[in-house]
Protein backbone atom coordinates (compact mmCIF):
# COMPACT_ATOMS: atom_id res chain seq x y z
CA UNK A 1 0.00 0.00 0.00
CA UNK A 2 1.64 3.35 -0.88
CA UNK A 3 2.36 5.91 2.08
CA UNK A 4 0.66 9.02 2.41
CA UNK A 5 3.05 10.77 1.11
CA UNK A 6 3.11 9.20 -2.00
CA UNK A 7 -0.77 9.42 -2.77
CA UNK A 8 -0.60 13.27 -1.58
CA UNK A 9 1.62 13.49 -4.12
CA UNK A 10 -0.35 11.68 -6.75
CA UNK A 11 -3.10 13.81 -6.40
CA UNK A 12 -1.23 16.99 -6.46
CA UNK A 13 0.45 15.91 -10.02
CA UNK A 14 -3.40 15.08 -10.78
CA UNK A 15 -5.09 18.36 -10.14
CA UNK A 16 -2.03 19.98 -12.25
CA UNK A 17 -2.84 18.29 -15.21
CA UNK A 18 -6.79 18.98 -14.52
CA UNK A 19 -6.21 22.57 -13.95
CA UNK A 20 -7.52 24.93 -16.65
CA UNK A 21 -5.08 27.11 -16.88
CA UNK A 22 -1.07 27.11 -17.42
CA UNK A 23 1.57 26.41 -14.37
CA UNK A 24 4.66 26.94 -14.97
CA UNK A 25 7.29 26.60 -11.79
CA UNK A 26 10.91 27.31 -12.04
CA UNK A 27 14.09 27.46 -10.43
CA UNK A 28 16.19 30.15 -8.63
CA UNK A 29 18.06 30.16 -12.05
CA UNK A 30 15.04 30.21 -14.04
CA UNK A 31 14.59 27.01 -14.93
CA UNK A 32 11.99 24.69 -15.96
CA UNK A 33 10.85 21.86 -13.23
CA UNK A 34 7.25 22.06 -13.71
CA UNK A 35 5.03 21.98 -16.71
CA UNK A 36 1.61 21.13 -16.60
CA UNK A 37 -0.96 19.39 -18.99
CA UNK A 38 -2.12 22.52 -20.01
CA UNK A 39 0.98 24.30 -20.84
CA UNK A 40 1.72 21.32 -22.94
CA UNK A 41 -1.66 21.32 -24.75
CA UNK A 42 -1.55 25.18 -25.58
CA UNK A 43 1.88 25.54 -26.45
CA UNK A 44 2.06 21.97 -28.23
CA UNK A 45 5.92 21.49 -25.85
CA UNK A 46 5.65 18.60 -23.71
CA UNK A 47 6.88 18.64 -20.63
CA UNK A 48 10.06 16.43 -21.09
CA UNK A 49 11.22 18.85 -23.79
CA UNK A 50 11.41 21.90 -21.53
CA UNK A 51 12.20 20.70 -17.91
CA UNK A 52 15.58 21.80 -17.20
CA UNK A 53 16.10 24.19 -19.95
CA UNK A 54 15.76 28.33 -18.62
CA UNK A 55 12.78 29.31 -19.33
CA UNK A 56 13.69 32.19 -21.85
CA UNK A 57 14.51 30.09 -23.94
CA UNK A 58 11.92 27.76 -24.41
CA UNK A 59 10.03 31.05 -26.21
CA UNK A 60 13.32 32.28 -27.92
CA UNK A 61 11.07 35.10 -29.56
CA UNK A 62 9.54 36.40 -26.47
CA UNK A 63 10.65 40.12 -26.40
CA UNK A 64 9.34 41.16 -22.93
CA UNK A 65 11.43 43.01 -20.83
CA UNK A 66 8.50 43.02 -18.06
CA UNK A 67 7.89 39.65 -18.13
CA UNK A 68 11.75 39.22 -17.28
CA UNK A 69 12.26 41.56 -14.98
CA UNK A 70 9.11 40.05 -13.46
CA UNK A 71 10.72 36.25 -12.79
CA UNK A 72 13.64 37.88 -11.40
CA UNK A 73 11.33 40.15 -8.75
CA UNK A 74 9.45 36.95 -7.93
CA UNK A 75 13.03 35.07 -7.28
CA UNK A 76 13.30 37.91 -4.71
CA UNK A 77 9.37 37.56 -3.36
CA UNK A 78 7.76 40.35 -5.14
CA UNK A 79 4.86 39.00 -7.37
CA UNK A 80 3.70 40.88 -10.47
CA UNK A 81 0.89 40.66 -12.69
CA UNK A 82 0.85 41.29 -16.57
CA UNK A 83 -2.14 42.11 -17.58
CA UNK A 84 -3.32 41.02 -21.11
CA UNK A 85 -4.53 44.82 -22.12
CA UNK A 86 -0.47 46.08 -21.52
CA UNK A 87 1.13 42.94 -23.05
CA UNK A 88 -1.96 40.78 -25.17
CA UNK A 89 -0.42 38.08 -26.12
CA UNK A 90 3.08 36.98 -24.78
CA UNK A 91 3.17 33.50 -25.28
CA UNK A 92 2.98 31.46 -28.32
CA UNK A 93 -0.57 29.83 -26.95
CA UNK A 94 -3.46 28.75 -28.60
CA UNK A 95 -6.74 27.23 -27.82
CA UNK A 96 -6.43 24.92 -30.88
CA UNK A 97 -3.97 24.12 -33.90
CA UNK A 98 -4.61 26.97 -36.10
CA UNK A 99 -6.70 29.18 -33.87
CA UNK A 100 -5.40 32.49 -33.57
CA UNK A 101 -2.98 33.59 -30.55
CA UNK A 102 -4.71 32.90 -27.12
CA UNK A 103 -4.90 36.68 -24.86
CA UNK A 104 -3.55 35.96 -22.36
CA UNK A 105 -3.32 37.56 -18.29
CA UNK A 106 -0.46 36.38 -16.36
CA UNK A 107 0.24 35.82 -12.76
CA UNK A 108 3.96 35.18 -11.31
CA UNK A 109 4.40 34.82 -7.52
CA UNK A 110 7.09 33.74 -5.51
CA UNK A 111 7.25 30.25 -4.02
CA UNK A 112 9.20 29.23 -1.02
CA UNK A 113 9.89 25.80 -0.85
CA UNK A 114 12.20 24.40 2.36
CA UNK A 115 15.97 23.53 2.05
CA UNK A 116 15.93 25.01 -1.79
CA UNK A 117 16.44 28.91 -2.68
CA UNK A 118 12.83 30.36 -3.46
CA UNK A 119 11.23 29.38 -6.70
CA UNK A 120 8.41 30.93 -8.87
CA UNK A 121 5.04 30.04 -10.21
CA UNK A 122 4.00 31.43 -13.75
CA UNK A 123 0.45 31.09 -14.18
CA UNK A 124 -1.17 31.68 -17.47
CA UNK A 125 -5.41 32.08 -17.88
CA UNK A 126 -6.84 32.43 -21.15
CA UNK A 127 -9.01 35.42 -21.34
CA UNK A 128 -10.05 35.90 -25.11
CA UNK A 129 -13.76 35.99 -24.35
CA UNK A 130 -13.04 38.47 -21.91
CA UNK A 131 -11.17 40.67 -24.54
CA UNK A 132 -13.84 39.91 -27.55
CA UNK A 133 -16.53 40.90 -24.65
CA UNK A 134 -15.05 44.03 -24.32
CA UNK A 135 -14.54 44.63 -27.96
CA UNK A 136 -18.20 44.04 -28.56
CA UNK A 137 -19.30 46.62 -25.91
CA UNK A 138 -16.72 49.17 -27.25
CA UNK A 139 -17.89 48.96 -30.47
CA UNK A 140 -21.86 49.28 -29.42
CA UNK A 141 -20.43 52.57 -27.42
CA UNK A 142 -17.92 53.67 -30.39
CA UNK A 143 -21.53 53.63 -32.66
CA UNK A 144 -23.64 55.40 -29.83
CA UNK A 145 -21.15 57.74 -29.73
CA UNK A 146 -20.47 58.30 -33.93
CA UNK A 147 -24.23 60.04 -33.63
CA UNK A 148 -22.23 62.86 -31.75
CA UNK A 149 -19.84 63.16 -33.76
CA UNK A 150 -20.95 63.48 -37.47
CA UNK A 151 -21.42 65.99 -38.99
CA UNK A 152 -25.22 67.05 -39.72
CA UNK A 153 -25.64 68.11 -43.12
CA UNK A 154 -23.03 65.95 -44.86
CA UNK A 155 -22.98 62.90 -42.63
CA UNK A 156 -19.43 62.41 -42.66
CA UNK A 157 -17.36 63.17 -39.47
CA UNK A 158 -17.28 66.37 -37.45
CA UNK A 159 -14.58 68.68 -36.78
CA UNK A 160 -15.00 67.35 -33.05
CA UNK A 161 -13.99 64.16 -33.97
CA UNK A 162 -11.98 65.40 -36.39
CA UNK A 163 -9.96 66.77 -33.37
CA UNK A 164 -9.75 63.65 -31.65
CA UNK A 165 -9.14 61.53 -34.22
CA UNK A 166 -6.09 63.54 -35.65
CA UNK A 167 -4.43 63.80 -32.08
CA UNK A 168 -4.78 60.14 -31.38
CA UNK A 169 -3.34 58.94 -35.27
CA UNK A 170 -0.53 61.24 -34.59
CA UNK A 171 0.36 59.42 -31.57
CA UNK A 172 -0.60 55.95 -32.91
CA UNK A 173 2.27 56.92 -36.00
CA UNK A 174 4.79 58.12 -33.31
CA UNK A 175 4.54 55.04 -31.62
CA UNK A 176 4.21 52.36 -34.33
CA UNK A 177 7.19 54.46 -36.41
CA UNK A 178 4.61 55.04 -39.22
CA UNK A 179 4.00 57.89 -41.79
CA UNK A 180 0.58 59.62 -41.76
CA UNK A 181 -0.68 62.49 -43.76
CA UNK A 182 -3.00 64.94 -43.58
CA UNK A 183 -4.98 66.91 -46.38
CA UNK A 184 -6.76 70.23 -46.10
CA UNK A 185 -9.80 70.80 -48.93
CA UNK A 186 -11.48 73.59 -49.73
CA UNK A 187 -13.96 74.12 -52.59
CA UNK A 188 -12.46 76.98 -55.17
CA UNK A 189 -14.68 79.99 -55.39
CA UNK A 190 -17.29 78.28 -53.12
CA UNK A 191 -18.49 82.20 -51.41
CA UNK A 192 -19.22 83.31 -55.03
CA UNK A 193 -21.28 79.84 -55.71
CA UNK A 194 -23.19 80.83 -52.97
CA UNK A 195 -24.03 84.11 -54.01
CA UNK A 196 -25.17 82.93 -57.23
CA UNK A 197 -26.61 79.78 -56.84
CA UNK A 198 -28.56 80.49 -53.14
CA UNK A 199 -27.26 78.63 -49.85
CA UNK A 200 -29.86 75.57 -50.71
CA UNK A 201 -28.19 74.44 -53.68
CA UNK A 202 -25.34 75.55 -51.86
CA UNK A 203 -25.94 72.83 -49.19
CA UNK A 204 -26.28 69.87 -52.37
CA UNK A 205 -22.81 70.56 -53.79
CA UNK A 206 -21.36 70.23 -50.17
CA UNK A 207 -23.17 66.85 -49.39
CA UNK A 208 -22.02 65.60 -52.87
CA UNK A 209 -18.50 66.94 -52.83
CA UNK A 210 -18.45 65.43 -48.94
CA UNK A 211 -19.91 62.19 -50.33
CA UNK A 212 -18.09 61.77 -53.61
CA UNK A 213 -14.41 62.55 -50.99
CA UNK A 214 -15.61 60.13 -48.74
CA UNK A 215 -16.25 57.29 -51.47
CA UNK A 216 -12.98 57.35 -52.58
CA UNK A 217 -11.53 56.50 -49.33
CA UNK A 218 -11.50 52.81 -49.11
CA UNK A 219 -9.46 51.88 -46.12
CA UNK A 220 -11.54 51.39 -42.36
CA UNK A 221 -8.69 53.91 -40.68
CA UNK A 222 -9.04 57.09 -43.18
CA UNK A 223 -11.07 59.78 -42.16
CA UNK A 224 -12.47 62.39 -43.59
CA UNK A 225 -14.17 65.30 -41.64
CA UNK A 226 -16.08 68.36 -42.55
CA UNK A 227 -13.63 70.57 -40.69
CA UNK A 228 -15.87 74.27 -41.05
CA UNK A 229 -18.06 75.71 -43.65
CA UNK A 230 -16.78 74.58 -47.39
CA UNK A 231 -13.40 72.97 -45.95
CA UNK A 232 -13.19 69.25 -45.25
CA UNK A 233 -9.66 67.61 -43.74
CA UNK A 234 -8.77 63.80 -44.42
CA UNK A 235 -6.20 61.99 -42.69
CA UNK A 236 -4.48 59.37 -44.52
CA UNK A 237 -2.67 56.60 -41.54
CA UNK A 238 -0.18 54.64 -42.37
CA UNK A 239 0.22 56.19 -45.87
CA UNK A 240 3.74 57.65 -47.33
CA UNK A 241 4.33 60.95 -48.78
CA UNK A 242 4.02 59.72 -52.22
CA UNK A 243 0.61 57.68 -51.97
CA UNK A 244 -0.66 60.46 -50.23
CA UNK A 245 0.11 62.74 -53.01
CA UNK A 246 -1.75 60.73 -55.44
CA UNK A 247 -4.57 59.53 -53.43
CA UNK A 248 -5.08 63.19 -53.23
CA UNK A 249 -4.81 64.16 -56.56
CA UNK A 250 -7.38 61.55 -57.48
CA UNK A 251 -9.83 63.20 -55.05
CA UNK A 252 -8.72 66.61 -56.73
CA UNK A 253 -9.46 65.25 -60.14
CA UNK A 254 -12.76 63.01 -58.90
CA UNK A 255 -14.53 66.54 -57.47
CA UNK A 256 -14.05 67.78 -61.47
CA UNK A 257 -14.91 64.86 -62.76
CA UNK A 258 -18.46 65.49 -60.60
CA UNK A 259 -18.96 68.25 -63.28
CA UNK A 260 -21.31 70.60 -61.34
CA UNK A 261 -21.72 73.39 -63.38
CA UNK A 262 -20.02 76.55 -61.77
CA UNK A 263 -20.35 79.95 -64.25
CA UNK A 264 -18.88 82.09 -62.28
CA UNK A 265 -15.52 80.83 -60.97
CA UNK A 266 -13.68 84.31 -63.06
CA UNK A 267 -11.25 81.78 -64.55
CA UNK A 268 -12.90 80.04 -67.43
CA UNK A 269 -13.35 76.77 -65.12
CA UNK A 270 -16.82 75.95 -65.99
CA UNK A 271 -17.05 73.20 -63.27
CA UNK A 272 -16.85 73.27 -59.19
CA UNK A 273 -13.31 72.03 -57.97
CA UNK A 274 -11.31 72.04 -54.85
CA UNK A 275 -7.84 72.84 -54.00
CA UNK A 276 -5.33 70.53 -51.66
CA UNK A 277 -3.26 71.34 -48.98
CA UNK A 278 -0.93 68.39 -47.87
CA UNK A 279 1.09 67.96 -45.10
CA UNK A 280 3.14 64.63 -44.92
CA UNK A 281 4.82 62.77 -41.74
CA UNK A 282 7.28 60.47 -43.02
CA UNK A 283 7.89 57.47 -40.30
CA UNK A 284 11.07 58.65 -38.55
CA UNK A 285 9.48 62.10 -37.76
CA UNK A 286 7.41 63.22 -35.07
CA UNK A 287 5.20 66.38 -34.57
CA UNK A 288 2.56 68.05 -32.71
CA UNK A 289 -1.21 68.42 -34.41
CA UNK A 290 -0.60 72.46 -34.70
CA UNK A 291 2.48 72.24 -36.69
CA UNK A 292 0.43 69.32 -38.58
CA UNK A 293 -2.32 71.38 -39.59
CA UNK A 294 -0.27 74.25 -39.53
CA UNK A 295 1.28 72.83 -42.87
CA UNK A 296 -1.32 71.51 -44.51
CA UNK A 297 -3.14 74.91 -44.03
CA UNK A 298 0.16 76.33 -45.77
CA UNK A 299 -0.26 73.98 -48.27
CA UNK A 300 -3.53 74.72 -49.01
CA UNK A 301 -3.36 78.74 -49.22
CA UNK A 302 -0.35 78.25 -51.68
CA UNK A 303 -2.71 75.78 -54.17
CA UNK A 304 -4.95 78.97 -53.74
CA UNK A 305 -2.71 81.51 -54.58
CA UNK A 306 -0.85 79.32 -57.68
CA UNK A 307 -4.64 79.32 -59.36
CA UNK A 308 -6.84 76.74 -57.37
CA UNK A 309 -7.97 73.06 -58.49
CA UNK A 310 -4.56 72.10 -57.25
CA UNK A 311 -2.42 69.69 -55.04
CA UNK A 312 0.44 71.03 -53.15
CA UNK A 313 2.33 70.09 -50.63
CA UNK A 314 3.85 71.35 -47.91
CA UNK A 315 7.36 70.10 -45.92
CA UNK A 316 7.08 69.85 -42.16
CA UNK B 1 2.58 63.20 15.56
CA UNK B 2 4.87 60.76 14.55
CA UNK B 3 7.98 62.62 12.95
CA UNK B 4 11.65 61.39 11.31
CA UNK B 5 14.73 63.99 11.44
CA UNK B 6 15.49 65.37 8.80
CA UNK B 7 18.19 63.07 8.06
CA UNK B 8 15.85 60.00 7.95
CA UNK B 9 13.38 62.29 6.14
CA UNK B 10 15.82 63.28 3.04
CA UNK B 11 16.97 59.40 2.90
CA UNK B 12 13.35 57.67 2.56
CA UNK B 13 12.47 60.88 -0.12
CA UNK B 14 15.42 59.77 -2.20
CA UNK B 15 14.99 55.99 -1.77
CA UNK B 16 11.59 56.14 -3.09
CA UNK B 17 12.39 58.27 -5.78
CA UNK B 18 14.75 56.09 -6.56
CA UNK B 19 12.34 53.29 -6.42
CA UNK B 20 9.43 55.23 -8.55
CA UNK B 21 12.69 55.90 -11.36
CA UNK B 22 12.78 52.21 -11.54
CA UNK B 23 8.61 51.89 -12.45
CA UNK B 24 8.82 54.60 -14.56
CA UNK B 25 11.66 52.89 -17.31
CA UNK B 26 9.50 49.56 -16.35
CA UNK B 27 6.56 51.45 -17.70
CA UNK B 28 8.33 53.22 -20.66
CA UNK B 29 9.49 49.77 -22.02
CA UNK B 30 5.57 48.93 -22.17
CA UNK B 31 4.12 51.67 -23.59
CA UNK B 32 7.58 52.69 -25.57
CA UNK B 33 6.71 55.73 -24.70
CA UNK B 34 8.71 58.52 -21.90
CA UNK B 35 6.93 57.67 -18.87
CA UNK B 36 8.45 59.92 -16.02
CA UNK B 37 7.53 59.66 -12.13
CA UNK B 38 8.95 61.34 -9.15
CA UNK B 39 7.89 61.86 -5.58
CA UNK B 40 8.01 65.58 -4.62
CA UNK B 41 7.22 65.26 -0.44
CA UNK B 42 6.48 62.59 2.04
CA UNK B 43 4.56 63.03 4.89
CA UNK B 44 3.16 60.81 8.40
CA UNK B 45 -0.71 60.96 8.76
CA UNK B 46 -3.24 59.75 11.06
CA UNK B 47 -5.80 57.55 8.79
CA UNK B 48 -8.20 59.87 9.23
CA UNK B 49 -6.07 62.94 7.81
CA UNK B 50 -4.72 60.20 5.09
CA UNK B 51 -8.79 60.08 4.02
CA UNK B 52 -9.06 63.53 3.70
CA UNK B 53 -5.99 64.49 2.00
CA UNK B 54 -7.13 62.33 -0.77
CA UNK B 55 -10.79 63.34 -1.17
CA UNK B 56 -13.32 64.51 1.00
CA UNK B 57 -17.61 64.35 0.29
CA UNK B 58 -17.27 59.89 -0.35
CA UNK B 59 -15.38 61.02 -3.74
CA UNK B 60 -14.49 57.93 -5.50
CA UNK B 61 -10.98 56.73 -5.22
CA UNK B 62 -9.13 54.23 -7.11
CA UNK B 63 -6.75 51.66 -5.41
CA UNK B 64 -4.25 49.13 -6.17
CA UNK B 65 -3.07 47.45 -2.92
CA UNK B 66 -0.43 45.21 -2.04
CA UNK B 67 0.47 43.60 1.28
CA UNK B 68 4.70 43.19 2.24
CA UNK B 69 6.45 41.38 5.51
CA UNK B 70 9.63 40.86 5.87
CA UNK B 71 12.50 43.56 7.64
CA UNK B 72 8.97 45.34 8.26
CA UNK B 73 5.01 45.05 8.23
CA UNK B 74 2.87 47.39 5.70
CA UNK B 75 -0.16 47.40 3.67
CA UNK B 76 0.74 49.47 0.23
CA UNK B 77 -1.84 51.59 -1.31
CA UNK B 78 -1.61 53.37 -4.69
CA UNK B 79 -4.08 55.98 -4.95
CA UNK B 80 -5.67 57.75 -7.73
CA UNK B 81 -8.64 59.90 -8.06
CA UNK B 82 -11.21 57.52 -10.10
CA UNK B 83 -10.92 59.54 -13.23
CA UNK B 84 -7.05 59.81 -13.23
CA UNK B 85 -6.98 56.13 -13.02
CA UNK B 86 -9.41 56.08 -16.23
CA UNK B 87 -6.75 59.23 -17.74
CA UNK B 88 -3.84 57.07 -16.55
CA UNK B 89 -5.08 53.61 -18.12
CA UNK B 90 -6.35 55.58 -21.08
CA UNK B 91 -3.14 56.99 -21.99
CA UNK B 92 -0.97 53.70 -21.31
CA UNK B 93 -3.07 51.85 -23.69
CA UNK B 94 -2.88 54.64 -25.89
CA UNK B 95 -6.69 53.84 -26.57
CA UNK B 96 -9.97 55.14 -24.92
CA UNK B 97 -12.88 53.12 -24.16
CA UNK B 98 -15.58 55.54 -24.74
CA UNK B 99 -17.11 54.34 -21.02
CA UNK B 100 -17.05 56.66 -17.21
CA UNK B 101 -15.54 53.37 -15.38
CA UNK B 102 -12.67 51.23 -15.62
CA UNK B 103 -13.65 48.18 -17.67
CA UNK B 104 -13.14 44.55 -16.11
CA UNK B 105 -9.61 44.57 -18.85
CA UNK B 106 -8.41 48.34 -17.80
CA UNK B 107 -9.01 47.28 -14.22
CA UNK B 108 -6.49 44.38 -14.33
CA UNK B 109 -4.19 47.33 -16.04
CA UNK B 110 -4.30 49.58 -13.51
CA UNK B 111 -3.41 46.71 -11.20
CA UNK B 112 -0.62 46.04 -13.37
CA UNK B 113 0.64 49.73 -12.93
CA UNK B 114 -0.10 49.56 -9.13
CA UNK B 115 2.29 46.29 -9.04
CA UNK B 116 4.95 47.94 -10.95
CA UNK B 117 4.99 51.23 -9.10
CA UNK B 118 4.23 49.40 -4.92
CA UNK B 119 6.82 46.71 -6.08
CA UNK B 120 9.75 49.18 -7.05
CA UNK B 121 9.24 51.18 -4.16
CA UNK B 122 8.83 48.22 -1.48
CA UNK B 123 11.67 46.51 -3.97
CA UNK B 124 14.08 49.33 -3.21
CA UNK B 125 13.85 50.08 -0.06
CA UNK B 126 14.76 45.90 0.43
CA UNK B 127 17.42 46.64 -1.51
CA UNK B 128 19.32 49.80 0.08
CA UNK B 129 18.09 48.01 3.25
CA UNK B 130 19.71 44.74 2.41
CA UNK B 131 16.81 43.53 4.22
CA UNK B 132 13.98 40.39 2.93
CA UNK B 133 10.87 41.51 2.20
CA UNK B 134 8.14 40.24 0.15
CA UNK B 135 4.95 40.39 -1.08
CA UNK B 136 1.24 39.43 -2.11
CA UNK B 137 -0.59 39.81 -5.36
CA UNK B 138 -2.39 43.16 -6.05
CA UNK B 139 -6.08 43.71 -5.54
CA UNK B 140 -7.98 46.64 -7.01
CA UNK B 141 -10.37 48.91 -4.73
CA UNK B 142 -12.65 51.49 -5.93
CA UNK B 143 -14.85 53.64 -3.04
CA UNK B 144 -14.47 56.54 -0.83
CA UNK B 145 -11.09 57.63 0.57
CA UNK B 146 -12.01 55.95 3.90
CA UNK B 147 -13.06 53.01 2.40
CA UNK B 148 -9.87 52.29 0.73
CA UNK B 149 -7.59 52.89 3.65
CA UNK B 150 -9.36 50.63 5.88
CA UNK B 151 -10.02 47.75 3.41
CA UNK B 152 -7.38 46.28 4.07
CA UNK B 153 -8.18 45.97 7.79
CA UNK B 154 -5.79 48.25 9.68
CA UNK B 155 -6.32 49.27 12.82
CA UNK B 156 -7.64 53.21 12.80
CA UNK B 157 -4.82 54.13 15.51
CA UNK B 158 -2.06 52.91 12.54
CA UNK B 159 0.32 55.76 10.90
CA UNK B 160 -0.05 56.56 7.30
CA UNK B 161 3.55 56.85 5.59
CA UNK B 162 1.77 59.15 2.18
CA UNK B 163 3.78 59.84 -0.69
CA UNK B 164 2.84 62.39 -3.39
CA UNK B 165 4.07 60.93 -6.58
CA UNK B 166 3.84 62.96 -9.87
CA UNK B 167 2.98 61.02 -12.78
CA UNK B 168 4.11 62.12 -16.75
CA UNK B 169 3.08 60.53 -19.81
CA UNK B 170 2.96 62.32 -22.62
CA UNK B 171 2.57 65.79 -21.57
CA UNK B 172 -0.19 64.70 -19.50
CA UNK B 173 1.01 65.12 -15.64
CA UNK B 174 -0.90 63.40 -12.92
CA UNK B 175 -0.73 63.51 -9.67
CA UNK B 176 -1.60 60.29 -6.85
CA UNK B 177 -0.39 58.55 -3.92
CA UNK B 178 1.37 56.04 -2.52
CA UNK B 179 0.29 55.07 1.11
CA UNK B 180 2.22 52.60 3.86
CA UNK B 181 -0.09 51.55 5.95
CA UNK B 182 2.18 50.87 9.32
CA UNK B 183 1.37 50.11 12.85
CA UNK B 184 3.80 51.40 15.87
CA UNK B 185 6.09 48.41 15.36
CA UNK B 186 6.60 48.38 11.95
CA UNK B 187 7.17 51.92 12.11
CA UNK B 188 10.02 51.62 14.41
CA UNK B 189 11.22 48.91 12.02
CA UNK B 190 11.42 51.08 9.40
CA UNK B 191 13.64 54.21 11.11
CA UNK B 192 16.06 51.78 12.19
CA UNK B 193 16.65 50.32 8.84
CA UNK B 194 16.98 54.03 7.99
CA UNK B 195 19.17 54.79 11.00
CA UNK B 196 21.11 51.62 9.99
CA UNK B 197 21.16 52.73 6.15
CA UNK B 198 22.31 56.32 7.07
CA UNK B 199 25.03 54.98 9.86
CA UNK B 200 26.42 53.01 6.77
CA UNK B 201 26.01 56.04 3.99
CA UNK B 202 28.10 58.16 6.74
CA UNK B 203 30.64 55.74 8.00
CA UNK B 204 31.35 54.93 4.40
Amino acid sequence: MPDRDTQRLAMLESVLSAASLGMVVLDHERRVVLWNRWMAQHSGIPAAQVLGRDFLSVFPDLDNKRLEGSILQALRGFPSVLSQTLHKAPFPLFAHPGAPRMQQAVAITPVDVDGVERHCLIQITDVSAAVNRERLLRVQALELRSQTFSDGLTGIANRRHFDVAIEKEIRRAKRGGTPLSLLMIDIDHFKSYNDHYGHQQGDETLIKVAAALAAMLQRPMDLIARYGGEEFSVILPEMDEQHSLAMAQALRERVRALAIPHAYTGTGEPFVTISIGMAALRADQTTEVTALIGAADRALYAAKHEGRNRVVVSQL
Amino acid sequence: MFNLSELQHDALLEIFNIGVGHAASAMSDIVKEEVTMSVPSISFLNRAEAASMLGQDGARICGISQHFEGAFKTEALLMFPEEKSLEIVRLMVGEAMPMAELTEMEQEAMSEIGNIILNSCIGTLANIFGQQLSGSLPMYHVGSSEEILTASGSPADAIVLMLHIDFILEKHEIHGYVAFILDMSALHDLQDQVDRYLAKAMGG
